[in-house]
């Protein structure tokens, strides 16, 4: 993503956004709410248009435009989000929900295998495959809206705040199931988080982003740590 | 004047009835049960479908359940163009909720006035070879004319439900009014899936129709005798509920038959109307909404 300015209506979120997300790279996006963390996956996903700049998917020297795509083109290319919120289907079942996941025509074909390592990844979820989404606690809700994502066999994943509304005990649970994916799965990891001390557990470096500009770039997440941003907005130093 | 024969055949009757209603509600209970479109010209296209049979039947003699199969493809893609037509001028401006009611307020009219202008307000009934015939097990009777509707309406909600369930444009459906954005981030299109929806609702309408022409004589105006009816039986089923159709289609039919049978027919609306009020005071979601 290179200088990316987008917003809403009249409202500017972002101002010459730039990041880099490099194969089989976990990368976490901080911000406390309001800096345009969502605005920026959102523009990954095609789900609100940039003003100017570009985004693009780069593989195998091949370069795909996102921003001429739909939202369902780009989650064909292999790119899955778990949204903010985790917009589940609530009057659905789990395994409805699960199968749902597994739309886009590429991912049609690995459906049996992906429901199993769903399954085993998330126990919780078997129990309760009956069950509608709705239903059930925050906790297995954002469990089951990353299983859904895994459904469409995605090269990348984007995570947008999935410790919002949960116990710290289930944060630190989802986060590290997040990175036990990755390394399982091989996935490439985008993750929009204001919480920073379980983000940058999993993270290998990220971008901080304030008032919709990236204020900061951190090579490690010990870069990050060290940071006066972070030590001002987050550890209250 | 009671009897246990006449109970009998009552209640058998009511379910035949039950199994064509379920076709009958089927189209609604997608539009309106599973994509919150308020259709009420849903049983003009049925009337449609009747009159697509009488045609075929004078035309080439055609059976009519025959001419319903053949004909499901050309209504569905009508119900896409309808749907895409109100897409277009309603719901993409976000105006559907009133505006849309007027369209197809002025859809059911225009079919509704184009069959009186083509075909006359005269009764039409198409004969099969089947018409008169029938069996009886123990003083029951039960007429082949509201078999085969029967038969034809279970198995369409058998093959509906499958279809929602099992195939991906089937979930892909039952999830589209819940939550659009999230259903573009699994790959599908929305406005798409709908469209599909539609079409498949229309062309249920139009089948069923052709089973109404081979129960019952039908004129232009008969949609009016079924705009509650479809209401009333996918409101309560349960909101998009395939086998809540099926069941409330089967109460309702048994009701009518009941009360035509014991006190008159002009009595079976009325009180039709009155359980689906007493159930929703109950269950406000229908007997299987989720």
């Amino acid at each position: 993503m290179r200088d990316v300015d987008a917003g809403y209506g009249a409202v500017r979120v972002l101002h010459g956004v730039s990041i880099e997300v490099r194969e089989g790279e976990t990368v976490a996006l901080l911000g406390t709410n309001g800096n345009g963390k969502s605005t920026l996956i959102k523009c990954i996903m095609g789900m609100v248009a940039p003003e100017s700049g570009e985004v693009f998917l780069e593989t195998d020297g091949t370069r795909v435009d996102l921003t001429r795509k739909s939202t369902e083109e780009i989650v064909s290319l292999g790119i899955a989000l778990v949204p903010e919120g985790r917009r589940l289907f609530p009057k659905l079942t789990v395994e409805e929900n699960l199968l749902l996941g597994a739309y886009r025509k590429g991912a049609r074909a690995d459906i049996e295998r992906n429901l199993e390592f769903a399954l085993d990844t998330f126990p919780v979820l078997r129990g309760r495959r009956g069950q509608l989404a709705g239903s059930m606690s925050g906790g297995e809700q954002q469990m089951l809206a990353i299983a859904r994502a895994l459904m469409s066999s995605p090269r990348i994943l984007l995570v947008d705040e999935p410790s919002v509304g949960l116990a710290p005990i289930l944060v630190s649970r989802v986060i590290g199931k997040i990175k036990e994916l990755k390394e399982q799965r091989q996935l490439t990891v985008l993750m929009a988080e204001q919480n920073f001390n379980q983000a940058t557990k999993i993270a290998d470096r990220g971008y901080i982003i304030v008032h919709g500009k990236i204020e900061f770039e951190g090579r490690s997440t010990q870069e990050l740590r060290e940071n006066e941003l972070v030590k001002k907005y987050y550890l209250g130093v | 004047m009671f009897s246990w024969d006449l109970l009998a055949n009552a209640v058998v009757a009511g379910l035949l009835l039950g199994g064509f209603y379920a076709a009958v509600s089927l189209g609604i209970s997608l539009i309106f049960g599973l994509l919150d479109i308020a259709n009420i010209a849903q049983p003009a296209f049925l009337i449609l479908g009747s009159y697509a049979a009488y045609v075929m039947n004078e035309a080439y003699g055609l059976d009519p359940i025959l001419t319903g199969i053949l004909f499901t493809p050309v209504f569905y893609l009508l119900g896409a163009l309808v749907y895409r037509v109100y897409y277009g001028s309603f719901e993409r401006r976000g105006e559907e909720s009133l505006r849309g009611l007027v369209f197809f307020f002025g859809v059911l009219f225009i079919i509704e006035v184009s069959l009186s202008l083509k075909y006359g307000v005269d009764y039409r009934l198409v004969q099969t070879g089947y018409t008169g015939k029938s069996i009886e097990f123990g003083g029951v009777g039960i007429a082949f004319r509201y078999l085969v509707p029967c038969v034809v309406g279970v198995a369409m909600t058998i093959a509906l439900y499958l279809f929602l369930g099992r195939t991906f444009y089937g979930r892909a459906i039952m999830a589209v009014s819940q939550d659009q954005g999230a259903l573009r981030l699994m790959g599908a299109d929305p406005v798409q899936i709908k469209t599909i929806a539609f079409g498949i609702g229309i062309a249920a309408a139009s089948l069923s129709g052709a089973l109404l022409i081979s129960i019952a004589p039908v004129i232009p105006s008969t949609d009016r005798d079924y705009i509650g009816r479809m209401f009333a039986i996918t409101v309560l089923g349960g909101m998009g509920s395939i086998g809540g159709t099926l069941v409330a289609a089967v109460i309702l039919g048994v009701v009518e038959s009941l009360m035509s049978t014991f006190f008159g027919p002009s009595w079976s609306l009325a009180v039709s109307f009155g359980i689906l009020l007493a159930a929703l005071a109950v269950r406000p979601a229908g007997l299987f909404g989720r």
